[in-house]
């Protein structure tokens, strides 16, 4: 009661900003696990995440897998994770778009190689995690005019679009060569830009909360819990 | 000193002056930014390859088309948009790829150096198309390079040994604050890094190479 009065008590541009902002941090998360068997990890085994490019209209942001990888590695039960960038120019050229391995059994014939097994060894990875996925733009709608005189400028009009990040993580087991698990997780939001003089982006972080939540889910399930 | 003496409307009307001033100087510098070509030189990093070495020396000749190899990319209108200057870039790749692929390497001038310093064979890579998709043309929101090489191998005295075509493609999405040079620069990046992969691991593939390779130890 206390809160819709003082509410009310806003003028209505600073309750419809208000609003906005209440909508826009609605962001709606979904995460899905698939366990295909046991995991667990040593103090002195690690983990790399990267990011799949083999398709020919989008390739997974390195700022994603950055985020996942970054999230991963702190907090509790937090993981050590090899850097994406230093693991794939460490193992160059067998990790670039064209020559990573697809499947595990890719992986097990590429274990053959000597210097392939020793690199893999020296990093002590125990699990290699393949990020694919991609955040899309639809149903914008509205108008923006901006326009801009010798004594300033001011725009008036309002943009909306959603946002949707969708991305799917497959854990390798490096010491079984097999997929013990996938996870995927789906953030949509709605994100707004209003302007009265100046544009007040009012923007839903869904790529934000995908890579939080996949990533705590990514820890859990590598720590077995 | 003139300034102290201004006052009031008189100080407003300086101001102004020198808004016009300044806007009209950034329309003018807006406008010729426009027109003309903007030059996009190459630069990356290239990692050292992880792979067996052969047994052999090889000598590498880069020559001039390659060493000065640069792409224009015309707008819709004809008009030349973006020279693209790769040739350094190409050379800084192969010093990296060769030494990991081969016991010796040694750059030479012209074949006659590597007539005497007796090597195995002679590397001479080669250009033959570059093509450029911008995100503005195929409106995709993908930066995209595609290289076509003519990998050339002769002995020291010039003969043939072996010559191939390697392709090798490289993209980057569109982002907010990137700008053009910068995804054309990072396309080429991971272009580049495609050949380095695909040269180094085809190489002993090639058949008239691995004809060559049985030869040397038989």
């Amino acid at each position: 009661m206390k809160s819709y009065l003082t509410t009310a008590r806003l003028k209505p541009p600073g309750f419809l900003i208000l609003l906005l902002i209440i909508v826009a941090s609605c962001t709606t998360t979904t995460v899905d696990e698939f366990r295909q068997g046991e995991t667990g990890i040593e103090s002195d085994e690690s983990v790399v995440v990267l990011g799949r490019r083999q398709a020919s209209d989008y390739e997974t942001r390195s700022e994603f897998v950055e985020c996942v990888g970054k999230r991963m590695a702190r907090g509790d039960g937090a993981i050590s994770i090899v850097p994406e960038r230093q693991f794939i120019d460490a193992m160059f050229p067998w990790f670039e778009p064209r020559t990573a391995p697809l499947r595990t059994r890719d992986l097990e014939q590429l274990m053959v190689e000597d210097v392939v097994a020793r690199k893999m060894d020296e990093f002590g990875i125990r699990y290699i995690v393949w990020l694919d996925g991609v955040t899309e733009t639809r149903d914008r709608a509205g108008s923006l005019s901006c326009a801009i005189a010798p004594g300033g400028g001011a725009c008036f009009g309002g943009l909306t679009w959603e946002d949707d990040a969708n991305f799917t993580a497959m854990v390798w087991d490096v010491g079984s060569f097999s997929t013990v698990g996938t996870i995927s997780a789906d953030a949509t939001g709605q994100s707004f830009m209003p302007a009265i003089v100046v544009p007040i982006p009012l923007i839903a972080r869904v790529e934000a909360n995908a890579c939080q939540r996949l990533a705590d889910q990514l820890k859990q399930f590598v720590n077995g819990s | 000193m003139v300034i102290k003496r201004i006052t009031g409307i008189n100080r407003l009307v300086v101001i102004n002056k020198n808004m016009y001033f300044g806007m009209a100087v950034l329309l003018v510098a807006l406008a010729l930014s426009g027109c003309g070509v903007s030059n996009v030189v190459i630069e990356g990093s290239f990692p050292t390859p992880n792979i067996n070495k052969i047994p052999v020396t090889v000598a590498v000749y880069y020559d001039d088309a390659i060493r000065g190899f640069s792409y224009l990319e015309y707008s819709e209108t004809g008009q030349e948009e973006f020279n693209i200057e790769s040739g350094q870039s190409h050379m800084e790749l192969f010093n990296a790829v060769l030494p990991a692929m081969f016991d010796r390497v040694i750059v030479v001038d012209n074949l006659e150096d590597a007539r005497a310093e007796g090597v195995d064979a002679v590397f001479a890579p080669a250009i033959e198309e570059f093509q450029l998709a911008l995100p503005a043309k195929t409106k995709l929101d993908v930066y995209e390079v595609w290289i076509k090489y003519n990998m050339r191998l002769l002995t020291a005295e010039g003969d043939y040994i072996a010559d191939w075509i390697l392709t090798s493609y490289g993209k980057t999405p569109t982002e907010t604050f990137r700008s053009v040079a910068d995804g054309i620069n990072e396309a080429a990046v991971v272009a580049l890094r495609d050949l380095a992969s695909s040269f180094s691991l085809s190489f002993g593939q090639v058949p008239e190479v691995r004809d060559w390779l049985s030869s040397l130890q038989s």
